[in-house]
């Protein structure tokens, strides 16, 4: 073989080596590229999925469930005594489950709708519109948890409330239909907050009870609640408030139609870490009075009288070893409630309640708990007899097994 | 139809009260004290108020905007510390 002939053997044998190779080389960079776009394409969806929109909607809420053990012994004024024992899954107080439409526009409107599966019914805890006008000031219309007190608003949740029960009588005035200007706003080193709203109100049943009234109105008169609170300390860590609530709760046309109503209430909440325990000391006092009206006995339809006052209350404290080093230890929290609810003496439903619970609860997560809860109850009647009430006392003891979580 | 009259003098009242209301908001300052604290300081003094301080990674950067404005209609937080605790959060 010539010298020649080599070289063209190797320039050709190079030249179809170097085309193969860019070849090669070309569809491995187009594979590349392939598989570039579409993780830039899958990224740039993602992103939009999450980017800031005027718009947002999002679904929060809790669960809880429960099981309860409990033994009730009655004393008639004479008479052998009555024991009931009763278990139970899912009640009442210890069954929720309610999911919580938050939706956005902006940072101005704010739509909050929380229906709730309770007791065995489908309730509405929330619908209503918040409208952000301005720092400081917060117009909201529906159907919302009135500004009295601090349980109903903001420690009713069962992965909030630190024992399974919720305080005997500290329901009312509860929720209802109208509107509230509301707001916090700072006060040199402290804080100081406001919330005052006009709704429908509350409604005065034949045995001399409250109730909301609901939708639709039963009166024409309207009900003005507020509450005013004060935080003293620059690190927010004591709440003191005071609330109040007037209007007219008669039914329109009937007896009771000039019959008005009045609540008062103060509150006070206080959180402060004293290392290595965290406290947690919380209490509300509710009293409210209606006029003085003629209700009818339902045993002989004849009229009679009472002092139409009530008064709840409860006080709690709770510690919690939060610098603990073992974790088992620092997810432990102890709570004491002591809960006195007293009716009217001498209507049908008169009583004086007191309740002591105290509780074991382990904290799963920040927003999931277990709860061991066990409560002593006491409860004498102070009832009108001859208008149906039953005297007697009645002590129960319960005890609760109850896991919570916020979703 | 039944015509419902307002009194004069609920519209004075309501008038009044509205002009306090707007004055109150307006003149309520914070301290340096106060106006100097972190979104880390605010939201560990003000969450524990009612529940345990929740972790930033709880929720996302839209849903944290939309939770703070329901929270500041539960817990009645100022505006500043809203912006403040979300900021934190979203970090």
């Amino acid at each position: 073989m010539t010298p020649v002939k080599t070289i063209t053997r190797l320039m050709i044998f190079t030249l179809v080596s170097s085309v193969t190779t860019s070849i090669v080389n070309a569809q491995l960079v187009t594979a590349a590229d392939s598989a570039l776009i579409e993780r830039v394409a899958a990224l740039e969806k993602q992103v939009a999925d999450i980017k800031p929109a005027e718009s947002h909607f999002m679904v929060v809420g809790l669960a809880t469930f429960g099981y309860v053990s409990s033994t009730s012994k009655y004393k008639p004024p004479s008479g052998p005594h009555q024991i009931i024992k009763t278990n139970s899954f899912p009640d009442a107080d210890r069954y929720e489950f309610s999911p919580m439409l938050l939706w956005r526009h902006g940072t101005k409107w704010l739509l909050e709708f929380e229906p709730s599966y309770t007791g065995g019914n489908l309730e509405v805890n929330w619908a209503d519109l918040s409208y952000y006008a301005a720092p400081g000031l917060i117009i909201r219309g529906g159907y919302f948890v009135l500004p009295f007190g601090i349980y109903n608003r903001r420690l009713a949740a069962g992965w909030i409330n630190k024992l399974a029960p919720d305080p005997e009588g500290i329901d009312l005035p509860g929720t209802d239909f109208g509107i509230e200007v509301s707001g916090g706003l700072p006060l040199g080193n402290m804080k100081w907050s406001y919330a005052v709203s006009l709704t429908n109100g509350l409604q005065l049943l034949p045995d001399g009870e409250l109730q909301t009234a609901g939708v639709t109105d039963n009166n024409t008169k309207k009900t003005v609640c507020g509450r005013l609170g004060l935080l003293p300390f620059s690190n927010s860590s004591l709440e003191i408030g005071i609330s109040g609530l007037y209007g007219g709760t008669g039914d329109a046309d009937s007896r009771f139609s000039k019959a008005n109503s009045t609540m008062y209430g103060v509150d006070l909440n206080y959180v402060k870490t004293f290392t290595p325990i965290l406290i947690n000391v919380k209490g509300q006092y509710n009293r409210s009075t209606t006029d003085n009206q003629q209700y009818i006995k339902p045993t002989d339809s004849t009229l009679y009288t009472f002092d139409n006052k009530s008064s709840s209350a409860f006080a709690q404290i709770s510690i919690r070893p939060v610098s603990a080093e073992s974790n088992l230890v620092k997810n432990l929290e102890l709570a004491f409630r002591y809960v006195n609810f007293k009716t009217p003496e001498n209507s049908n439903w008169g009583q004086k309640y007191n309740e002591e619970d105290i509780g074991l609860d382990y904290w799963l997560s920040w927003r999931s708990v277990l709860k061991f809860t066990y409560a002593w109850t006491h409860s004498t009647s102070t009832a009108n007899v001859s208008a149906g009430g039953i005297p007697g006392t009645t002590d129960t003891n319960n005890l609760y097994l109850q896991f919570s979580i916020q979703l | 139809m039944k015509m419902y009259k307002i009194k004069k003098n609920t519209l004075v009242m309501v008038a009044g009260l509205s002009i306090l209301l707007v004055v109150l908001i307006n003149s309520c300052v914070e301290s340096r004290k106060v106006a100097e604290k972190t979104g880390a300081q605010l939201w560990a003094e003000n969450c524990q108020r009612c529940h345990n301080t929740p972790f930033a990674n709880s929720f996302s950067h839209e849903q944290w905007i939309t939770i703070g404005m329901h929270m500041q209609t539960r817990a009645q937080l100022t505006d500043k510390e809203r912006d403040k605790i979300i900021s934190f959060l979203n970090q």
